[in-house]
């Protein structure tokens, strides 16, 4: 091709078909800032339940529950024993004598002023219940079987049982809001995109008049809102850094880490879905009725 | 010998808006391939109306209109692009994008038939060329006059080689100098094979550069100097 006929560089379109992108100017900037700052939310809400799992799961492997049946009734321990075996979720039962017991006091009391007899002679036989991964109603389970042999269970360890049916419970909030975080990310791209559809209508119509396909009218917008909603998803991944070097050395404490590098991937993909859903949304086609002149 | 098919037929062609106002009644023709034809009348006649509904941005409420073989009353959405990409259209007001050159321009409707980008220069000189506006390729519309404006739009309108061109009013806010150069392009087109109907309120052109003459009043056909029927 002669110099003559080449497109100078300051006019060249660089999009794949020819596509032009719209200019980026303040209305996009703003948008990419509100659209990293409710991304950067449901990063920080992501980092939370990330948190909160490593948390319940450092624990949750020594969850056991405790039914205490009264020495006068150990003739009933087998049968008990048996019973609890039964129960859906329960994962191991273990007996535990009023000797091995009362060892056991005797480590963690220490010096408690009692012999080791007088103590077992004072324990009930105790029936250790290791629970199954997902088992939300084995402890009410228990609680129904224990006072039908004579025994009673340790009810201080309910909000145990409770914690893991929180998080369940907390996952789908996190649900929830991820997707009103998501809503309000593609009505922001939406919102931003529909003033350039309209300030540059007169074009969209015209290349509507000379038969142009919609994906090549829309194309632009689309990349446009690609381009908002992964790059506002790249600014939210970075501002999450201040917070998890921040509260990274309070955490490790408890021995619990953060994952940031793991939050990129799926900030990216939501970014970039509620860009593009906000620009289909944006250029909608609205039909008029035809103006009545001519 | 088999009969050239109209490039736009009409029978009984009628539009009613959803005010319940009747904008063309019962109009009937033919417009041969290579034509050049005039669309005149007063203001509200239809003449736009006709225009609008020639490349499918109306669709008649009645009656039966084919432009370039595409029964326009069904045609799908499909369809109406397909024809709009066979026919240029110039528009009074010429809608010229300002913030793209003149070369972006023009070449808006080979971008849009899919052209490869090395293709698009030498076309485009090529239709400036036609309309005397070769340097001005890299130059904003703004820096245009209105008859250079004009020009630019008629060059848009040709560029794909479209065997219909649709002008609506293209002199409408020309001297009457620049009017007879717009029109000299517009025969200079038709010369070369292309279907010329314009509409316009300036009777001296139909002197100066004749042509089939279509008169409408109040959206009915009143006189056709070529009706051949």
């Amino acid at each position: 091709m002669s110099d003559a006929n080449k497109i100078p560089d300051a006019l060249r379109l660089r999009l794949p078909g020819g596509y032009s992108l719209p200019p980026f100017g303040l209305h996009q900037i703003l948008a990419l800032a509100t659209v990293a700052i409710a991304l950067w939310a449901l990063g920080l809400l992501w980092l939370g339940m990330q948190t909160a799992r490593q948390w319940v799961g450092s624990w949750q492997s020594e969850i056991v529950f405790h039914l205490y049946l009264p020495q006068e009734k150990a003739a009933g321990l087998p049968a008990l024993q048996h019973a609890v075996a039964a129960l859906p979720g329960v994962a191991k039962v273990s007996a535990i004598d009023p000797q091995e017991a009362s060892q056991r006091m005797q480590s963690w009391l220490g010096d408690s002023g009692l012999t080791q007899a007088d103590l077992a002679s004072r324990l009930p036989y105790t029936l250790e219940i290791a629970p199954a991964t997902e088992a939300p109603e084995l402890f009410a389970a228990l609680g129904e079987l224990a006072p039908k042999h004579g025994a009673s269970i340790n009810s201080d360890e309910e909000s145990l049982a409770n914690a893991r049916n929180w998080l369940s419970e907390l996952d789908w909030v996190a649900l929830f809001v991820t997707l009103i975080l998501l809503a309000a990310t593609a009505m922001i791209v939406s919102n931003t995109l529909r003033m350039t559809v309209l300030s540059r209508a007169d074009e969209l119509a015209l290349m509507r008049l000379l038969g142009a396909q919609e994906w090549f009218v829309r194309m632009p917008f689309l990349i446009e809102g690609v381009v908002i909603g992964g790059g506002g998803a790249l600014a939210a991944w970075l501002l999450l850094w201040p917070i998890i070097f921040g509260a990274g050395h309070w955490l490790a404490a408890f021995s619990l880490t953060l994952d940031g590098l793991s939050l990129l991937p799926p900030l990216l993909l939501c970014g970039i879905i509620a860009g593009a859903f906000g620009a289909f949304i944006a250029t909608l086609r609205t039909r008029d009725d035809p103006a009545e002149h001519g | 010998m088999a009969e050239t098919p109209a490039i736009i037929s009409m029978q009984q062609l009628m539009l009613r808006y959803k005010t319940g106002k009747t904008a063309l009644a019962g109009i009937s023709l033919d417009i041969a391939p290579g034509s050049f034809v005039y669309l005149i009348g007063e203001s509200g006649a239809g003449k736009s109306t006709l225009m609008r509904l020639f490349y499918g941005d109306l669709r008649p409420s009645s009656g039966r209109l084919t432009v370039q073989q595409t029964a326009m009353r069904d045609a799908s959405d499909g369809e109406i692009r397909q024809l709009r990409q066979k026919t240029g259209i110039v528009f009074q007001d010429h809608r010229l994008l300002f913030s793209r050159t003149v070369f972006e321009n023009v070449a808006l409707p080979l971008r849009v038939q899919g052209w490869p980008m090395e293709r698009l220069v030498s076309r485009v000189r090529k239709v400036l060329g036609f309309v005397g506006l070769e340097d001005r390729l890299w130059s904003y519309p703004e820096a245009l006059s209105g008859g250079e404006q004009q020009r630019v739009a008629i060059a848009r309108a040709m560029t794909s080689q479209p065997p219909l061109i649709l002008a609506d009013e293209p002199t409408g806010n020309l001297d009457e100098e620049t009017a007879n150069r717009v029109v000299d392009y517009f025969m200079e087109l038709n010369r070369l094979g292309a279907t010329v109907v314009m509409s316009t309120h300036d009777l001296r052109l139909l002197d100066s550069h004749p042509g089939r003459v279509i008169q409408l009043h109040a959206g009915a056909l009143i006189a056709d100097s070529g009706a051949v029927r």
